[in-house]
């Protein structure tokens, strides 16, 4: 099967049903890519498909071969996820840091399709968990670049 | 623990409590003179054990803590619970006393070694079309194939007067039509085996065709129009099998009816709610050709346009709703975004055959909405297929959304990308909240050995 | 970490190969510009070789070379006592070594310190990462450890220079000879000060803190770019060459044992299998790939068999569960060990005007830190063992596996990774850790062994927060005043769990919170009432102290109503005699405009109310006010105030970041979390039937550091304890509905 991942072609063996979330932590070692509940209930394994984010986790690779996948890796050459990164160092965000590449998986992917994110957008959009309670800071880092946004 | 919502209504048939003849006499079995006991051949074993799968005995018989067939499953009635028995061979708390009459009469008569009639969750007026054959084979493997295991019998807690049991006779009477299946002239060999085994040992009926009053099931063969055409039960709404479009089977190959039978899932649909347990159980270890048999007759069963409305067709103008920008706008699109949407999909179309769409599904096409709420509250039970779990499950809900987001959810759900379903109320789930349980998240395989 | 040291300093790689993924290191160095192999002229001795001069040599926390690496480009390697899992340590030593070292923080980097007796640094000796221990119990040794190293980094200097010592002086990474304008970059003196003995630590001057230069601010945090960007490294993202995976499907109750697997050879016959294994307690796959591993174990069907009767291991029977168990606690005969007792509790209650009776509840939660559990071992040819493991504790679990493999501890080589949450999960619990199953899958298959938990593992084998019912007395005065005070909470505390309950004897870290309260009561009595619990009892974030100031706090709101006192104006009574606290109460009044209990109608047109609440956990005092309203039927928390009072500080920025997460945490406890059991099975094996808190449910945090300048107190965990109670307190007073157990998910209010 032959995947697209930051730009990359790979191609890899894993069975059709396997989690996109293993075939890029285990066959290509990319670990970034974190893996918490495995039930689309953390956010944790979110990765950007054609620019929407999914989370790896519940992605069968079958259903994402030939879309153009971009892990936490590649995030800073995208120019909305290079501007997520600095607010989320700006803002000091991460804790433990675990869930963090879902976090700025997720703004990146709010924030690449709307450049004025409403309250329920963010709401909708950054509703992975964090344990350690980073909610507040995600959220100031969140709204300094929707605001960014705005001004230009 | 499963609660079967299976409402029965012992007091029917109070009125006729006269003639005590009629409801403590025996049924007459065609095994009465039949020669003792002798062990069966292996052959014999192997179709007895078969016959087991076929009539899915396991679901209900055992439990993941019981030895294989000593029963146990709690089904909540209305009136209480009441508890499957103990099938093993033990001699005292099992059917190990059992003749080969007494068996029958239990499997196709719902009559007890002493007489005692059963509750009709044992779908006796379905086994009663099970062949002679089949039942002299079942009754060899339980006898012969299944070890003993003494595990005293459960006591339903349905308090006297309701719990007497001898005003069933009466609704058996009524209601079954007792009789072995018979081959239809003028189909093929392949519609007859597949109509014996939906109708008889596969029980498909039992959660299928709606129910009366009296909670017999309106029609046992394809005679009638409301043969699986579809009802709710413990729960959940089973589909029409009929050539329904939108509810039923109208969109789906015989193809497709085979794989959802043998692998739990196909392009349309994954197997969830008490279809889950039927599977696990029973359908996937069916031979490929009972299958295509089962698949053969069920194409041959007519949908019912009328009842079933407009054919659905996708309508992707409800992807706007989940904009960002627009999500504030229609109730339960934000849920649908952070809950539903990383499976199921931004289109509502799942992920191939992997996770199932929700566009143009049966539950949410179909006007009772048990189902939609019942898996969103509880989620569904894991799928072993060939003795592998499913790489996904659908988890409950229930301890992260109120009544309210699910009500919302659901209702853009079940009236979004040409959906008809319609709307579903908070007090719907409520309802729905407070009388049924999580699935349990664990891999559970019964065992049968 | 011990053999990239190695690799890097030029020795042969180990013959299995070096660890691929344990390149954080490397990363950073090529992010500073460096390349690998050319970059390590350390400044310290290689760690093997530092620890090889054996135990005793030198006082822990003085053996500079141990700790720092001082590089060409000036960058400052550090090998932390302590754990870094979101708490900051790595941020607050890079403060406190650099602030004595005069090296910015900036130029840190930091990692986990192997196992070994230099970093026993902590007050009365050895070392692990709890308690919020890590800075106040080694403030002053590492202060002193950077003190030396500039030290030593001047004795070079005065070499180089030729001018004798007294004329240097240091300015942020580099000597300076302020005479002749000359300066040394600490990185060109580093090969030198290698060679140099470690001085007296005596004979080395602290700066007066009011010199400190970063010590006391809010200095950037070192982690957070890798953080962000996914490069931090975890156990769960360790990899080494030739390694295997592999997954656990665990006894559905603690104490069984695996009977037979019934379809192992379908097993052994799955996509990449390449073993199926019976360790104690479960069965366990190994396979090419984790999730190939993970799907043949979760296959396997297991016969679990019961423990015999001579089985030492705790038992979950099989008819356990936590609603009959709470009924045990509250029923369970005696009247507990005395942990504290002032004054004549008989007599007071004889005499009082009033005596108030309640029980009141706690819940069983987990951990639930959001990295799975996880362990890579490896056997190395020369006979040693790399473990790679989330832990707290690196020396207890060396000494462990020790015991395990009958290696001495010399040959086992520690790797602390950092830990993705920890809140307490990390120690030596019994079946509660992956690592001594990776080690057995290791020695049986002759590979190097990943292994990881799913979270459903995890979540039957993550040791739960003990739960607790206290019955409360108080006694109250013709006044309404408080007079005496009764507690007897029947539980069992994570401390006698993991090493035995003693009899007659009390678990300070079951009765914490209970104690070690400061209300001026004449007459108290605090006791236990130890009642085995089957599930195995772990530390959880501030330990007794996250349930028993719930369950004091809100009992004493209750004494309040009862006696028809002011919350907040009974404390400040029950509190005159202490300034310290008095100004902490006052402050987070303060902090929240003004003491408003409310009901009252917000500008918003909704009903709220404010709760009051105190703790003095760590040796470290908070006070916290929630406001809360009811929304469909739910709590909604609105803002949090709180105000604490650590003594002494290193960093605000981390501490308000501390307190954030904290009162996340304590949300979670009162508003959601259950770790709830039936039929000996725990409810809930994922976070959908174990929600933690999301995003949308945290609210507004306002904090407020008070600096005392008393002895210096914990962080970490101190924040949490002040959370329940006073949001607990807020909805008794907003709906009038006494709460007396969490958590609030299982009342249904009207809005
Ligand atoms: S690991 Fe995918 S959502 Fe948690
Ligand atoms: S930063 Fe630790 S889980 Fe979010």
């Amino acid at each position: 099967m032959k995947l697209q991942i930051n730009n990359k072609a790979y191609d890899v063996e894993a069975d059709g049903d396997t989690p996109l979330l293993w075939v890029i932590r285990d066959e290509l070692g990319m670990t970034g890519t974190k893996y918490g509940c495995g039930l689309a209930q953390c956010g944790a394994c979110s990765v950007l498909v054609d620019g929407m984010v999914m989370r790896s986790c519940v992605t069968p690779v079958e259903s994402v071969a030939g879309r153009s996948i971009t892990t936490i890796e590649a995030i800073e050459e995208d120019e909305v996820g290079k501007r997520v990164v600095e607010a989320w160092v700006k803002h000091q965000v991460p804790q433990c840091g675990y869930c963090q590449s879902g976090q700025v998986i997720a703004a990146t992917a709010l924030l690449k399709q709307t450049a004025h994110p409403t309250d329920e957008d963010v709401m909708a959009a950054m509703a992975n968990l964090c344990r350690c309670g980073t909610y507040n800071a995600i959220s100031a880092a969140v709204r300094d670049l929707a605001e960014e946004e705005g001004a230009q | 623990m499963r609660k079967l919502l299976f409402i029965l209504l012992p007091v029917i048939a109070i009125a006729g409590a006269g003639v005590a003849w009629f409801v403590t006499r025996m049924p007459a079995s065609p095994f009465d003179d039949a020669a003792p006991d002798e062990t069966p051949s292996a052959e014999v074993l192997a179709h007895g054990e078969y016959v087991a799968r076929l009539a899915d005995c396991v679901a209900c018989h055992s439990t993941p803590e019981s030895a294989p067939f000593a029963g146990g499953l709690e089904m909540a009635t209305p009136l209480g619970s009441i508890y499957a028995t103990n099938i093993t061979p033990d001699p005292e708390t099992g059917i190990g006393g059992y003749s080969l009459a007494d068996f029958d009469r239990a499997v196709r008569k719902g009559v007890g070694r002493d007489g005692h009639r059963f509750y009709p969750a044992m779908p006796y007026p379905s086994y009663a079309k099970l062949t002679d054959d089949d039942v002299r084979a079942l009754y060899a493997y339980f006898m012969h194939g299944v070890e003993p295991a003494r595990a005293e019998n459960r006591k339903s807690d349905i308090p006297w007067p309701l719990n007497l049991r001898w005003p069933i006779a009466f609704w058996s009477a009524a209601f079954s039509q007792s009789g072995v299946y018979e081959e239809k002239a003028g189909q093929d060999e392949l519609w007859n085996r597949g109509a014996y085994i939906v109708q008889g040992p596969g029980h498909c009926g039992s959660c299928h065709t709606p129910r009366g009053l009296a909670i017999q099931e309106k029609a046992l063969d394809e005679g009638s129009n409301l043969y699986l055409s579809g009802a709710v039960l413990d729960g959940w709404f089973a589909p029409s099998l009929r050539g329904d479009h939108n509810i039923g089977l109208g969109r789906w190959s015989e193809e497709e009816i085979f794989e959802f039978l043998k692998t739990g899932r196909n392009e349309h649909a994954v197997v969830f709610g008490s279809m889950a347990d039927a599977f696990n159980n029973s359908t996937q270890f069916m031979t490929d050709e009972d299958l295509k048999a089962i698949a053969h007759y069920l194409k041959s069963l007519p949908g019912n346009p009328e009842k079933d409305g407009a054919p659905w067709a996708y309508d992707p103008s409800s992807n706007e709703a989940l904009a960002f920008g627009k999500l504030g706008e229609t109730p339960g699109a934000q849920t649908y975004v952070a809950k539903c949407g990383f499976c199921h999909g931004a289109d509502g179309r799942g992920q191939g055959r992997w996770i199932p769409s929700l566009a143009g599904s049966a539950s949410s096409l179909a006007p009772d909405s048990v189902s939609s709420i019942n898996v969103t509250l509880n989620g569904s039970a894991r799928i072993v297929a060939d003795g592998v779990p499913d790489s996904y499950r659908m988890p409950p809900f229930r301890n992260q959304l109120s009544d309210q987001e699910i009500a919302d959810v659901l209702s853009f759900i079940r009236t979004g990308w040409g959906n008809s379903g319609g709307a579903v109320s908070a007090d719907d789930v409520k309802k729905l909240r407070d009388r049924t349980d999580p699935a349990r998240s664990e891999v559970i395989v019964l065992q049968m050995r | 970490m011990t053999e990239l040291v190695k690799g890097l300093s030029g020795e042969e790689a180990l013959p299995t190969g070096e660890p691929v993924n344990i390149s954080r290191r490397k990363l950073l160095l090529a992010s500073a510009g460096a390349t690998a192999g050319a970059l390590v002229i350390g400044f310290g001795l290689p760690l093997g070789a530092a620890r090889a001069q054996g135990p005793g040599a030198m006082a822990p926390g003085t053996r500079v070379p141990a700790f720092l690496e001082i590089r060409p480009d000036n960058m400052v390697r550090f090998l932390s006592p302590f754990v870094e899992g979101g708490q900051g340590i790595f941020t607050a030593m890079a403060q406190i070594v650099g602030e004595e070292l005069d090296a910015d923080p900036a130029s840190f980097i930091v990692e986990n310190a192997p196992a070994g007796d230099d970093y026993g640094v902590m007050e009365g000796g050895g070392r692990y990462t709890g308690g919020s221990q890590s800075v106040r119990s080694s403030y002053d040794t590492m202060r002193r450890l950077g003190a030396l190293a500039r030290q030593m980094l001047l004795q070079a200097a005065s070499a180089s220079l030729g001018v004798p010592i007294g004329q240097l002086t240091t300015k942020p990474g580099a000597v300076v000879h302020t005479a002749s304008g000359r300066t040394m970059a600490y990185g060109s003196l580093a090969a030198k000060a290698l060679d140099l003995p470690v001085p007296d630590p005596a004979s080395v001057k602290l700066k007066d803190p009011s010199e400190f230069r970063w010590i006391g601010k809010p200095v950037e945090r070192i982690d957070v770019y890798e953080k962000s960007v996914g490069k931090a490294i975890f156990a769960i993202d360790c990899s080494v060459d030739g390694m295997l995976h592999a997954a656990v499907q665990h006894a559905p109750r603690l104490g069984l044992t695996v009977g037979t697997i019934r379809n192992e050879a379908q097993l052994l016959a799955m996509k990449g299998v390449h073993s199926v294994h019976v360790l104690p307690g479960a069965v366990a796959v190994v396979a090419e790939r984790w999730w190939n591993a993970k799907r043949a174990a979760e296959a396997a069907q297991v016969d679990w068999k019961e423990p015999g009767p001579d089985s030492k291991v705790r038992y979950m029977p099989a008819d356990f569960s936590t609603a009959e168990f709470a009924e045990k606690l509250a029923t369970a005969p005696g009247d507990g060990v005395d942990a504290e007792k002032e004054g004549d509790i008989a007599g007071a209650f004889e005499s009082a005007g009033k005596v108030v009776s309640a029980t009141y509840y706690s819940q069983y939660v987990r951990h639930a830190q959001l990295e799975p559990p996880s362990a890579l071992a490896r056997f190395n040819q020369d006979g040693s063992l790399d473990v790679w493991l989330p832990n707290q504790a690196p020396e207890m679990f060396r000494a462990d596996i020790s015991a395990r493999t009958g290696l001495e501890p010399e040959k086992i080589n520690i790797h602390s990774p950092l830990l993705g949450g920890f809140f307490g999960r990390h120690f030596l619990y019994e079946f509660a850790n992956p690592y001594p199953q990776a080690i057995e899958l290791a020695k049986e298959v002759g590979r190097p062994i990943k292994l990881i938990w799913s979270r459903e593992e995890e979540f039957l084998r993550d040791p739960v927060r003990p739960m607790a019912i206290v019955r409360f007395r108080g006694a109250l005065d013709a006044d309404g005043m408080p007079v005496a005070l009764e507690a007897v909470s029947a539980c069992e505390g994570p401390t006698e769990a993991l090493w035995g309950h003693q009899d007659g004897k009390v678990d300070e870290s079951a009765v914490e919170g209970l104690t070690g309260k400061s209300y001026a009561f004449p007459n108290k009595r605090i006791a236990q009432l130890y009642v085995q619990n089957p599930a195995m009892i772990g530390y959880w974030r501030s330990v007794g102290n996250s349930m028993n100031d719930f369950l004091y706090e809100t009992f004493l709101d209750e004494l309040a109503d009862e006696g028809g006192q002011d919350p907040y104006e009974l404390r400040l009574h029950l509190l005159k005699e202490n300034a310290r606290l008095t100004t902490l109460l006052k402050s987070v009044v303060e902090l929240s405009g003004g003491w408003k209990r409310g009901p009252f109608t917000a500008v918003d047109g909704t009903k709220r109310a404010r709760g009051i609440a105190m703790a003095s956990p760590f040796g470290s005092h908070t006070a916290a006010i929630a406001e809360v309203s009811i929304e469909h039927g739910e709590v909604k928390v609105h803002d949090l105030w709180q105000s604490i009072d650590p003594g002494k500080i290193v960093n605000p920025a981390i501490i308000e970041a501390q307190i954030n997460s904290a009162v996340a945490l304590g949300l979670s406890e009162v508003l959601l979390e259950d770790a709830a059991y039936e039929k000996g099975m725990p409810l809930a094996r994922n976070y959908d039937m174990y929600p933690i808190l999301p995003p949308h449910r945290m609210p507004r945090v306002h904090v407020r550091i008070v600096e005392s300048g008393e002895k210096m107190g914990g962080i970490g965990e101190p924040g949490l304890p002040a959370v329940p109670p006073a949001v607990a307190n807020a909805v008794s007073q907003l709906t009038g509905r006494r709460i007396r157990a969490m958590p609030l998910s299982q009342f249904k209010f009207s809005s």
